[in-house]
């Protein structure tokens, strides 16, 4: 892609985000999503293949539908309370209608159909950036909302942690995989969104920082599916032996940095008595745990039957700069004995 | 007399969706949608958004829709399928049944005619409408005009980018 194009459409994915952040009236934040939206169309269109085509225009159609209820739900607010402050929409039906355009918007179940498709279309750094950076302008505003009916946002995020265990279960394409597992965790994200935003911040980080390493580990074997996960031990064997690690820290293992919002949640919950509710999202964990051992057990705990020939690839210099991946693996691996610093440092 | 002119404006306005949705082809489908923003702004005129309902006119309708209209029609069928043809007439009886089916499902009895706003806020009663708001729009609302017409800019670079990307023939 054209260099020039190319920093035009990241400068303007950061300022729409940016925008979002800085926004107090909803027709600026509105406005900060659309240009999001708009910038990251040609990003994912830019390798020709109509697979990418056909991810572009379902990604364009689901973002403008939740656009265009976003801006239907602060209109209404405007009608029905004179105003247009984000964290003074007081009124439950615009309030209600926004949570569901934002959860359109970032992928929860059952508004989450989009996203494996999607994601699947695109190569992995695009990915990357949908997975990651795409979801932080519409948790801010989810963040900014004002307590409403809590049997919403409890059922959007225990349905997104169900969904996203058992849609993940039945995959062989990463991406795939990749896109349930971002369902699965901002159903987590949403689960303890009016009780404590603290929380939801907080998992919202270290999911990015799991997401990110995810995504790059995958890069750098060049895998997009289980098979080619399998040979990746021959590329790059320390990441081969890193990666299981992180793998079960996005599925929440103790002593990983994963286990840390899980476990700050479900003290949260049991603690606004909402023991069931804990109790199944704990038990949801478990189903995405599942594909998170598959790949683990595919990228390092067997070898496939092959002759020895066959088992080794082409070793070529690595061309990746692998920095961010080593910090982020770092921090996605141990950080979880700084559990209180974390806390208090991305408190709300 | 107002009242029955803004009601059939907002009957032509329905009817004019119904007509978008059940198109044969795009370049009757983009008729529709010009008879769907006259009838809009009209409505709007009515209720006091003059100046946002001229602004539409000229530049939604105006411009940007015909440019699409030519742009369709070059590049569409030499024979487009028309009004007539096949189950157009059926397809439009059922958005239209189902049109009737969900206002039934809203009727009150004491609804004779729906009206809603008229279109002024008490502070701002000597102007009609949103007169105070273009002032407010081009004074203190400067820096987002400045924002809507970089996204716009945006809008353009992105369009410019994806048709040069398709341009290499994924999507026909």
């Amino acid at each position: 892609m054209n260099p020039y194009v190319l920093a035009t459409l990241l400068f303007s994915l950061g300022l729409g985000t940016t925008l979002t952040f800085a926004s107090s009236h909803w027709l600026l934040a509105w406005m900060g999503l659309e240009i999001n939206t708009l910038a990251i169309i040609p990003l994912m269109a830019q390798h020709n293949h109509p697979r990418a085509i056909e991810a572009t225009t379902k990604y364009f159609l689901t973002q403008a539908t939740a656009a265009a209820m976003l801006l239907f739900a602060s209109l209404t607010n405007a009608w029905l309370t004179g105003q247009w402050d984000i964290q003074l929409m007081s009124h439950p039906l615009p309030t209600t209608l926004a949570s569901l355009a934002l959860a359109l918007k970032i992928g929860l179940a059952p508004l989450h159909t989009w996203l494996p498709e999607v994601l699947q279309g695109l190569d992995l750094p695009t990915g990357l950036i949908l997975s990651t950076w795409q979801k932080l302008a519409p948790l801010t505003l989810l963040l900014q909302l004002q307590p409403m009916n809590s049997s919403l946002l409890i059922i959007l995020g225990l349905t997104s942690t169900l969904i996203g265990g058992w849609g993940g279960l039945n995959q062989t394409q990463l991406r795939k995989i990749l896109a349930y597992s971002s369902t699965a965790h901002l159903g987590w994200m949403v689960l303890v969104l009016q009780f404590a935003p603290s929380l939801t911040f907080l998992t919202l980080i270290i999911y990015l920082t799991m997401t990110f390493s995810t995504f790059l580990t995958f890069n750098l074997n060049n895998s997009t599916t289980i098979n080619t996960l399998a040979t990746s031990w021959a590329k790059a064997p320390v990441i081969s032996s890193l990666a299981p690690l992180m793998l079960l820290s996005l599925g929440g293992l103790p002593p990983l940095t994963g286990f840390m919002p899980k476990w700050l949640i479900l003290q949260e919950l049991t603690k606004q008595d909402l023991a069931p509710a804990a109790t199944l999202a704990a038990l949801s964990a478990l189903l995405s745990l599942y594909f998170y051992l598959r790949l683990s057990y595919a990228m390092a705990l067997t070898m496939s039957p092959n002759n020895l020939t066959g088992t080794l690839p082409w070793r070529l210099l690595p061309s990746q700069h692998s920095l961010p991946l080593a910090i982020s693996m770092t921090a996605s691996l141990s950080l979880l004995p700084l559990t209180p610093a974390l806390t208090a440092l991305f408190t709300l | 007399m107002m009242t029955y002119i803004s009601c059939f404006f907002l009957g032509g306005f329905i009817l004019s969706m119904v007509a978008v949705a059940c198109n044969p082809s795009p370049f009757y489908g983009s008729f529709g949608l010009v008879a769907v923003a006259g009838f809009g702004c009209a409505v709007v005129v009515g209720s006091g958004g003059t100046f946002l309902a001229l602004i539409l006119v000229m530049i939604y309708v105006g411009a940007m829709l015909v440019v699409f209209v030519y742009s369709a029609a070059l590049a569409a069928d030499r024979y487009p399928e028309s009004w007539g043809s096949g189950g157009v007439a059926g397809q439009a009886m059922g958005y239209l049944l189902g049109v009737m089916v969900a206002s039934g499902f809203f009727w009150k009895e004491e609804y004779g005619v729906l009206w809603g706003f008229g279109g002024s806020v008490e502070e701002l009663a000597p102007q009609r409408g949103d007169i105070g708001g273009v002032s407010w729009m081009y004074s203190l609302g400067g820096p987002l005009l400045v924002i809507s017409a970089g996204a716009l800019l945006l809008t353009l670079f992105v369009v410019f980018e994806v048709t040069r990307l398709l341009h290499r023939g994924a999507f026909r």
